[in-house]
């Protein structure tokens, strides 16, 4: 799993039957400089993901990418390639490289 | 499978409701120079992994399946604890 902050959530005017109803949060993932940093910046590539825990803007998650992020919806097949899996509460990183 | 290091850990108390006895833990991937990867990764621990430790991360998540069952999203896990690593020496470094 990789961090990332939510930065925003969007919704489909028109999308495949299994994605209906969900919700997908805009991810930017951390970079391990601004986690160490804590200064709530992000650094990655954008991304989008199924949010399932109801995760608010400016929130850490840990998502999970490539074929487990569709387990979930296991035995269905649903074209999800990541997954927000938890809700960081906080986190524990020296702030210099040891 | 890849080497990486352990940086610090992780409270979640909202999570995939298979995560519910889990230890989470931050690595950082080590590349054959010794360096780090630019993005920290979080990673599934029952092997009792401390911070600063060398470990073995796979990605393959049917070990994740097996223990919490076919609907989790977990799939990096912690693999083994690394005893010695030997890797050749870098470019330009004398043997």
């Amino acid at each position: 799993m990789r961090l990332g902050i939510v930065r925003g959530h969007m919704t489909l005017a028109t999308a495949v039957e299994s994605l209906r109803g969900k919700t997908l949060a805009i991810l930017e993932p951390v970079t391990m400089e601004n986690l160490r940093a804590k200064n709530g910046l992000a650094g990655g590539k954008a991304l989008i993901a199924v949010d399932e825990l109801g995760a608010a803007t400016g929130q850490m998650v840990a998502f999970t990418e490539g074929r487990e992020a569709s387990n979930p919806f296991w035995p269905g097949a649903v074209p999800v390639d990541a997954y927000c899996s938890l809700i960081v509460e906080s986190i524990d990183v020296e702030r210099q490289e040891v | 499978m890849f080497l990486a290091r352990i940086e610090g850990t992780v409270v979640a108390t909202v999570k995939h409701s298979t995560l519910e006895a889990c230890r989470f833990l931050v690595a950082q991937r080590i590349e054959a120079d010794g360096s780090a990867a630019a993005e920290p990764l979080l990673v599934i621990d029952w092997l009792g992994a401390s911070r600063g430790a060398a470990v073995m991360v796979s990605t393959d998540g049917d070990i994740a399946r097996e223990k919490f069952g076919n609907t989790t999203p977990a799939r990096m896990v912690v693999a083994g604890l690394v005893d010695q690593a030997q890797t050749p020496p870098a470019k330009g470094a004398r043997a």
